[in-house]
């Protein structure tokens, strides 16, 4: 006896130009303006977000500011914060928790929702959908593109095909009446440099993927070339990964542009072993240890070069990644002038229960230390101590977007 | 209109309604600025500190962002749209 088909559609909330538009519901007197969201305005640095109103000037994110000031004069740059646009995530998390249980974030500003039984029937995903799109106008004054689709790839592919403030439901017979005729980069996960590869095989659009010799795409791409043709048919099977059975992290890292192009090597110096402390600390915090330390490098002429090491042993101890960075630094770095400095840990295993204290704190002195600080920062923030190599690295520096020290920095008493 | 990033400790008029904090007026550089709506509400955790968050639109249409530190307890105005120092 056939069971009777589930009724499962899943939904991908995505929204629109997020962080610029925070921004703009929050200061009222942006709306309607060109907002370009960046690190401090008055230094150099990248774009973070732009809003609609800027993008027809070619400004995106990403972008240098000087390139993105030449382009849109006019716009109001608004200095980020990352954390606000967190918590409002957060808030948004909390929305669609309240629609199913069943909710994966993908990223800061989109999440997956899978919908079942009565909830899962076409009619229904969409009431539920348009419901949720106007909760997230009411409560948050923020618009929200979303795609609904019998799978992760179609909610996500179709999401994009209406932004701002779209709804798009596709069925696979949609999904392939629409994307067919397209070029095959418009399909999700194929970039600039797999669409030329496709090209050179002859595959211009998402049609000639779907119809490739699965053997000629294997040949060229091994396991992901099957997948990429059934994806092009619009069948993905990836599980969404609800939310409360967590995800593991692959990677953990933190980068900075540096307020001018530098090639003081005690103030790179000073930057890499601020950056460890913050991946050490953000490792130790959840739980994690890591084998692979790499730095990332990008010189004034935007030439960036990624070195890593494999470690003997598992690390979250700060000083055992800087060791490691400072030491790929320099064997690496030509001397010239700096733009960005990143450090990355990867290789990563979750630490959990018994031995967790052990791995994290060996019972050293700077074992004992580390978990010292660590009790201090808990209770007083991330700037209540920092290590002393820092510090004039961070009167220069001033401000880093994103980093823990700008807003936490300007919120203790000014007072002595 | 300029935007300044700030940390001007400031007094704020509060209610405390249903549990919720609502800023109402605060005198800032000798001005009173009165609070037409909260545009925005978030929460920072600074250590074990819950640090709230208020974006606000003043009646003369000034845009700001105040945020309550309950170890003052105290308000902190953090950023300006449209004032002049």
């Amino acid at each position: 006896m056939s069971r009777a088909p589930v009724n499962r559609r899943i939904l991908l909330v995505d929204m629109d130009a997020f962080f610029a538009s925070v921004e703009q519901a929050h200061h009222p007197h942006l709306k309607g303006q060109p907002v370009i969201v960046c690190g401090d305005p008055s230094r150099r640095g990248v774009v973070t977000a732009a809003s609609y109103e800027a993008r027809p000037s070619g400004v995106h994110a990403g972008m240098p500011l000087q390139e993105a000031r030449r382009l849109c004069p006019n716009a109001h740059y608004v200095e980020g914060d990352p954390e606000k646009y967190v918590a409002i995530s957060l808030a948004l998390l909390n929305l669609y928790l309240s629609i199913t249980p069943d909710v994966e974030p993908f990223s800061v500003d989109e999440a997956f929702l899978s919908l079942q039984g009565r909830h899962g029937t076409r009619a229904a995903a969409l009431a539920i959908a348009a419901d949720l799109k106007q909760r997230i106008r009411e409560r948050f004054g923020l618009t929200a593109s979303i795609g609904i689709g019998p799978n992760k790839l179609i909610a996500k592919m179709g999401a994009g095909l209406a932004k701002p403030d779209g709804l798009t439901d596709l069925d696979e017979q949609a999904f392939r009446e629409v994307f067919w005729p397209l070029e095959a980069q418009s399909m999700w996960g194929v970039g600039p440099q797999l669409a030329t590869r496709l090209h050179a095989l002859g595959i211009a659009t998402v049609s000639d993927l779907a119809h490739a010799p699965r053997e000629a795409l294997e040949a060229a791409f091994g396991i992901i070339g099957p997948q990429l043709r059934e994806a092009a048919w619009g069948k993905d099977d990836t599980p969404l990964v609800p939310y409360h059975q967590g995800i593991e992290a692959k990677s953990m890292g933190h980068e900075v542009t540096l307020p001018e192009d530098c090639e003081e090597p005690a103030f790179l110096e000073g930057t890499l072993l601020r950056l460890s402390d913050q991946v050490g600390r953000r490792l130790r915090g959840e739980g994690y240890v890591g084998r692979t330390v790499a730095v990332k490098l990008r010189d004034h002429r935007f030439v960036t070069r990624i070195r890593q090491r494999v470690l003997p042993e598992f690390t979250a101890d700060h000083r055992m990644i800087f060791d490691t960075v400072r030491a790929l630094w320099r064997e690496h770095w030509s001397g010239g002038p700096l733009r960005l400095l990143g450090v990355t840990v990867s290789s990563l295993a979750k630490v959990s229960g018994a031995g967790q204290t052990e791995l994290f704190t060996p019972d050293t002195r700077a074992g004992r230390l580390r978990e010292a600080m660590d009790r201090v920062r808990d209770k007083l923030g991330e700037a209540s101590l920092v290590p002393a190599g820092t510090l004039t690295h961070r009167r220069r520096l001033g401000h880093v977007p994103f980093g823990p020290v700008s807003g936490r920095g300007r919120l203790r008493n000014p007072e002595p | 209109m300029t935007f300044e990033s700030l940390s001007d400790p400031v007094d704020v008029l509060t209610a405390f309604v249903d549990g919720r904090i609502q800023p109402l007026r605060f005198r800032w550089q000798g001005r009173v600025v009165r609070v037409r709506r909260v545009t925005g509400e978030w929460n920072r955790r600074e250590g074990s500190t819950l640090l709230r968050y208020f974006s606000i639109e003043s009646h003369a249409a000034d845009s700001y962002e105040l945020c309550y530190d309950p170890r003052g307890p105290r308000w902190i105005l953090s950023r300006a749209w449209g004032a002049k120092k």
